[in-house]
């Protein structure tokens, strides 16, 4: 067997195109113009060139398999019937120049947005697949046809040597067309990121790109995502969606930042939202709803365990343990009356600690330090500071339990005004 | 300029506009406006104002007229900019990288940053020359300019950056008042502007040249669309955008216009020869009041300033995006490097050409113009490709009537700019 006689196995896009093509009887067929690659697997494996082949000016396809040395000149067996076709996209398949190089991506691993430079492809036997993209100086310098100079330069200057900057494909989402963001793999890819980085790159994006790589999270993911954007974004978010899909992602989200959102709403647009969803959480977000933002019936959150004084520690837990997933709060446990009056507050540090058997009447604290419904954020940040609660409950006038501000509402609400 | 999250001031009002007033209508254009004004008036700069000083103190009313055609030339420019802008959510070096690809673009910035730097020295030669009238020496006035301007945007947010940039554009009403205090004919003024006169006298023609070139800049193209982007208009918004872009042009040619006239009615009546602003500013004392001197001196500070502030910050993130580099004033130092890099680089370089003693000023301007003149017509022809592009456009490409508007327009500029390149280098 003869040794390879090029043993370069990794290739970079800005290589290939161009490049001429020849058959094995020697016949020009013209130049390399893009690579098709089938994006359902992985490590995507090119599937075929777009040329234009000459006089002509509509680019032709040939698959891949015809394809028998990449050197100065791309070599291919001689095309036979069927193999030309119109350079249209199957199902799954795109066009790496055209959707990739100099395009914008996200990087779920590092979450950051980052622009393509150059495409690395690794040949396997006489397959060719995609591996990273290159985000780095070294690639940015080869297309500009500088490679050589700006490795020289940095050597020289800086005595430092220039490395590329690859990402692996795994962890790369394009952002070019609506359909790549729709296909699985981008979802899984998407949800990957934390919430909060989601949300930075979200807000990140131009305005379009915004709504289309939105539309394309699954509900859970769009909630927390939403969660963690500004304000104005999300009514533009939400703005721009059919209200039953809106209404669905509102629902997973908490009910004070629900409430939150629905306000900062046009009114019809709120309302209609408030139709679709489900009864029960609908009412929690309008009462929400009617106290102004910025006082502790705005900050506060009706997701939290409260229990009637009878309960047992046993049963209580078994309670948080169903349902910690749907409370905004669960470190703290409340009791209240048949009436709603509030009572006294158990942490959970006193039911882990305490008798299974016990009652949590007897287990609770009825010295309760809780605001009223129409507190101000100031003096509802004093009280947090003073006592170092994680949870403050908000009561009306009869001292009935209204609801909760966790320390995380509060800091949202305050945080803009810390030392920025 | 700002992170996108900032930029979305203009929705959230735009949309409440389906019940549409008069009043209404004004308050939504309120809340959207800024971008094109705020590029316009950036637009007189140092370098700007000494033309037009120059252009009224040698040649008197006789040039007034070309300002009609600049105005019109400006708007469809801006106007194609801001479309751009409102309908890819896009800025114009991100819309070149996809479309023209690495090694155009690189070029491209390259030749930017060069003229820009150019420009940004040129503005600091204003900070020092206006400041010189006040007797403020250039080795104190410079530094602490240059600073200031620096910790405006490092250290401050966008909202104060674009709310002091705003009321930047106010100060140019100094120079419409200095244009009054000198009790000009306006019968004759009127006459001057509605009868174009061309001369083919080597020295008009450069002249008016140089005053298409000092009012429509490369770097324009790019902050408006930046900011259009930034604002987060969306395509319903559109008619506010170019509202704003008219407004903008506008406004930019009044103040020219008020600085042609001051110079034409006081200096080139007085027959005195100048060669710069300051020069143009303490001519103005013994003719016009030392009011009409201090008025015009405030207004290059302001002017040198404000620019000052916006080119290197535009450059920085004209930059940045085309090579997908963190960007964003809102963002700390060591998380947009090459951003906070660019832009300080631009300042201190602009500063430092300048505290430089013996520095070859004139040359430094000259090539700066010949770069601006090269690079203009490679993005204007960019311009007109994009916006005819459906992919990017849809519905918004340019109508046939706007292309051929615009193709007059550009092939007048890049014939201008030619002109001014091939007359510079003679």
């Amino acid at each position: 067997m003869t040794p390879n006689p090029n043993p370069q196995v990794f290739l970079f896009l800005s290589q290939i195109l161009g490049k001429k093509i020849l058959d094995a009887n020697g016949r020009k067929c013209g130049r390399v113009l893009d690579l098709v690659i089938s994006v359902a697997e992985l490590y995507p494996l090119v599937m075929g060139v777009l040329y234009r082949p000459p006089g002509g000016n509509t680019p032709q396809r040939l698959p891949w398999n015809r394809v028998r040395e990449i050197r100065d000149i791309l070599s291919i067996d001689v095309l036979q019937e069927g193999d030309d076709a119109e350079g249209t996209l199957k199902e799954g398949e795109l066009l790496l120049k055209e959707s990739l190089l100099d395009k914008q991506i996200v990087d779920t691993h590092g979450a950051k947005i980052l622009r393509v430079n150059d495409l690395h492809l690794l040949r396997v036997n006489s397959s060719l697949r995609l591996v990273h993209v290159d985000v780095g100086l070294r690639g940015l310098m080869r297309r500009v046809g500088l490679e050589r100079a700006t490795e020289k330069f940095f050597q020289w200057f800086f005595d430092y040597q220039l490395t590329d900057n690859l990402i692996p494909w795994r962890v790369v989402q394009p952002l070019s067309s609506p359909d790549l963001l729709r296909l699985k793999i981008s979802q899984d890819r998407m949800a990957q990121l934390h919430p909060a980085d989601l949300a930075d790159i979200i807000e990140e994006l131009d305005i379009n790109k915004r709504t289309e790589v939105f539309q394309a999270l699954d509900v859970e993911t769009a909630a927390e995502a939403l969660e963690e954007t500004d304000p104005k974004i999300q009514v533009h978010l939400i703005e721009n969606l059919h209200p039953a899909k809106a209404s669905d992602i509102i629902e997973e989200m908490s009910p004070s930042e629900a409430a939150d959102l629905l306000g900062d709403l046009p009114k019809e647009k709120a309302d209609g939202i408030l139709k679709e969803m489900e009864q029960e959480i609908a009412d929690d977000v309008k009462e929400l709803l009617v106290h102004p933002e910025e006082e502790a019936g705005g900050l506060m959150t009706t997701s939290f365990p409260v229990f009637p004084p009878p309960t047992t520690v046993k049963e209580a837990l078994n309670f948080l343990r169903q349902e910690a997933e749907n409370l905004d709060i669960i470190y703290y446990l409340y009791v209240a009356d048949d009436q709603g009056h509030l009572l006294g507050v158990a942490s959970l540090r006193d039911l882990l600690m305490a008798n299974p058997e016990a009652l949590l009447a007897d287990l609770m604290e009825s010295r309760i330090v809780s605001v009223g419904v129409d507190e101000e954020k100031e003096e509802i940040a004093d009280i947090f500071a003073k006592y170092a609660f994680k949870a403050i409950p908000v009561v009306d006038g009869q001292r009935h339990l209204k609801g909760v501000i966790t320390f995380r509402n509060l800091l949202e609400v305050v945080a803009p005004q810390l030392g920025k | 300029m700002p992170e996108k999250s900032t930029g979305t001031n203009g929705a959230a009002p735009a949309s409440r506009v389906s019940r549409r007033g008069f009043w209404r209508t004004l308050l939504v254009f309120f809340a959207l406006i800024g971008p094109g004004i705020i590029t316009s008036n950036v637009d007189n700069d140092a370098g700007g104002i000494t033309t037009y000083s120059l252009a009224g103190s040698e040649y008197g009313l006789t040039l007034l007229w070309t300002l009609i055609p600049i105005t019109l030339a400006l708007i469809i420019i801006q106007e194609m900019c801001a479309r751009m802008g409102v309908v890819s959510g896009k800025g114009l070096s991100d819309l070149i990288r996809e479309r023209f690809g690495a090694r155009v673009t690189f070029y491209l910035m390259i030749a930017l940053f060069f003229t820009n730097l150019g420009n940004t020295i040129s503005e600091f030669a204003g900070v020092a020359a206006s400041l010189e009238i006040f007797g403020v020496s250039k080795y104190l006035s410079v530094p602490i300019s240059a600073f200031f301007v620096w910790w405006l945007v490092v250290k401050g947010s966008y909202k104060s950056v674009e709310k002091a940039f705003l009321a930047a554009c106010l100060f140019y009403v100094s120079y419409i008042i200095s244009g009054f205090l000198a009790k000009p004919n306006w019968a004759e003024i009127q006459q001057a502007v509605l009868t174009p006169t061309v001369s083919f006298d080597p020295g008009f023609l450069t002249m008016t040249v140089g005053l298409v070139g000092t009012t429509i800049a490369p770097w324009m193209q790019f902050y408006l669309q930046s900011s259009v982007v930034d604002k987060g208009l969306k395509a319903e918004d559109y008619q506010f955008a170019r509202m704003d872009v008219i407004s903008g042009s506008i406004i930019v040619n009044i103040v020219a216009f008020f600085i042609i006239l001051l110079c034409a009615v006081t200096i080139f009546q007085a027959g005195v020869k100048i060669t710069s602003a300051k020069d143009a500013a303490l001519a103005l004392a013994p003719l016009a009041g030392k009011y009409c001197t201090w008025l015009f001196a405030f207004g290059l500070l302001n002017a040198s300033l404000f620019a000052a502030s916006i080119l290197p910050l535009s450059t920085a993130y004209t930059i940045c995006e085309a090579f997908g580099w963190e960007a964003s004033v809102n963002r700390k130092f060591g998380e947009a490097p090459q951003f906070y890099g660019l832009y300080s680089l631009m300042i201190f370089l602009g500063m430092a050409v300048i505290l430089f003693p013996d520095v070859p000023l004139i040359s430094i301007m000259f090539y700066s113009q010949v770069i601006n003149g090269i690079v203009l017509p490679f993005v204007l022809i960019f311009m007109l490709i994009l916006v005819n592009d459906r992919r990017i456009m849809k519905n918004y490409t340019n109508s046939r009537i706007m292309n051929l508007f615009s193709l007059v327009t550009i092939l007048a500029l890049i014939f201008l700019s030619a002109a001014m390149v091939i007359t510079s280098c003679l």
